[in-house]
């Protein structure tokens, strides 16, 4: 494999280059894709004492793998599971993690769970909740965690915050890392009729530990609304907003392809992570 | 309201919160109605945004179910959960198999899917299916005695 010098936006000196999600469907392209230098597991997914195969290879491979975790809910006010907390950091401890990563969401309350990621209103109340949260993570993890803002089109009327300056908070109170979404970013944007450049001008951006890209579409159920599906190919605009993110932060961070259902086949995953590479300025590895 | 609070009641503005987050959870996903103040028409696309999230996944657990639906899979499976809180991909799937099944519309190709997870496992409908190995041997050990 070819090793190629690239610029890392320093938070976490592990994570460098470009990187996917592994996932057990797409796990043999993941094999033979060369010049991967990181990735991401499911947290939830995977059991530590025994990870998948394709992940245990990434790692013999010198692929550094980030648990991300999808159902702390972080902003809940339930009560943090102590077993969600514990198994994301053994999964960290199994993976010989640089960093774990979660989400500024919650994902149920009052006994039952929504079955994904919710938006939290940005109040000093939510902030409270989820800095404490946060901080129950760190006490349990020996690496920093990195926070993802999710993708929302429904707004809270108690909104308080802009989603930047509530994350800035959210950062200086805990000391955790920035994992942008640029898909979000631009989701987010688009849903209420706001310039996704301006959105990211506003981002703590000196905090980033890494970046997910992700594909998305309009459902004809729902016209007018932008949905972060994972599902669909990365639009133009989404990659125009990484280009834009390259040249704020002044070099290419950490970014990786989240992809979740609706597999396209191997030539097309990685014409669209070579895509990803291109725009952020990281060298195409050799083929 | 919970009784009289300052700006600066931290401890009300979290339990405040704590109903409202329940609210939106129930209007969601078990059919309660929606909380003051949210965006009517923004509720009713996250509602529908969810059920296809669940759909997809309960595809992964019944790809037979879900494969002999084709595209109509997500539709299907939102007449039967729409409103019914999420019980993780394989309860989900099950009950939709159920509820096809009891109207006599399960597809040719999903009912050996059907039958081969009833045979290892014991779903009451309400709670984890169980492997029925596991009660076989519950019922010999324990069984009399609780007789």
């Amino acid at each position: 494999m070819r090793r190629v010098t690239v610029p890392s936006a320093g938070a976490v000196p592990e994570l460098a280059g470009v990187g996917v999600g592994w996932r057990p469907e797409i796990s043999g392209w993941v094999a033979d894709r060369p010049g991967l230098r990181f990735g991401e597991v499911i947290a939830e997914s995977i059991a530590p004492a025994v990870p998948p195969r394709g992940v245990v290879e990434l790692r013999e491979r010198g692929v550094e793998v980030v648990p991300h975790g999808i159902r702390l809910s972080l902003g809940g006010t339930d009560p943090l599971d102590p077993g969600k907390v514990t198994h994301l950091a053994a999964c960290a401890a199994a993976l010989g993690s640089p960093v774990v990563s979660e989400h500024v969401a919650f994902c149920g309350a009052g006994g039952l769970t929504a079955g994904h990621l919710l938006p939290l209103p940005r109040t000093r109340a939510a902030l409270d909740v989820l800095a404490a949260n946060v901080r129950r993570l760190q006490a349990e993890l020996d690496v920093p965690v990195a926070l993802e803002p999710i993708a929302s089109f429904l707004d809270w009327p108690e909104d308080e915050f802009t989603e930047a300056d509530f994350l800035t908070e959210l950062l200086e109170r805990t000391g955790a890392l920035l994992l942008l979404d640029v898909a979000n970013v631009y989701a987010n944007a688009v849903n209420r009729g706001r310039d996704p450049r301006t959105a990211l001008d506003r981002m703590p951006l000196s905090r980033i530990a890494y970046v997910h890209i992700a594909g998305g579409a309009e459902h004809p159920d729902d016209p007018g609304i932008y949905h972060d599906t994972h599902a669909d190919p990365v639009p133009e605009p989404v990659f125009a907003l990484l280009g834009e993110l390259v040249d704020r932060i002044g070099g290419a961070p950490p970014v990786m392809l989240e992809r979740d259902g609706r597999y396209p086949p191997a030539e097309v995953l990685s014409a669209e992570l070579d895509r990803i590479a291109e725009t952020a300025g990281l060298a195409t590895p050799a083929r | 309201m919970t009784g009289p609070r300052s700006d600066h009641d931290g401890r009300a503005d979290v339990e405040e919160l704590a109903i409202r987050q329940a609210e939106l959870v129930a209007a969601l996903v078990a059919g309660g109605a929606s909380p003051a103040g949210f965006d009517p028409a923004r509720l009713a696309a996250t509602r529908r945004a969810l059920l296809r999230k669940r759909a997809g996944e309960a595809a992964k657990a019944w790809p037979l179910l879900a494969a002999a639906h084709g595209a109509a899979w997500p539709a299907v499976f939102a007449e039967h959960c729409a409103g019914r809180p999420p019980a993780g991909p394989l309860r989900d799937g099950w009950d939709v198999a159920r509820a096809l099944r009891a109207g006599g519309r399960l597809p040719e190709a999903a009912v050996t899917e059907l039958a081969e997870r009833e045979a290892a496992l014991h779903y009451d409908g309400t709670s984890a299916p169980t492997p029925r190995r596991w009660r076989r041997l519950r019922r010999r050990f324990f069984g009399l005695r609780r007789a």
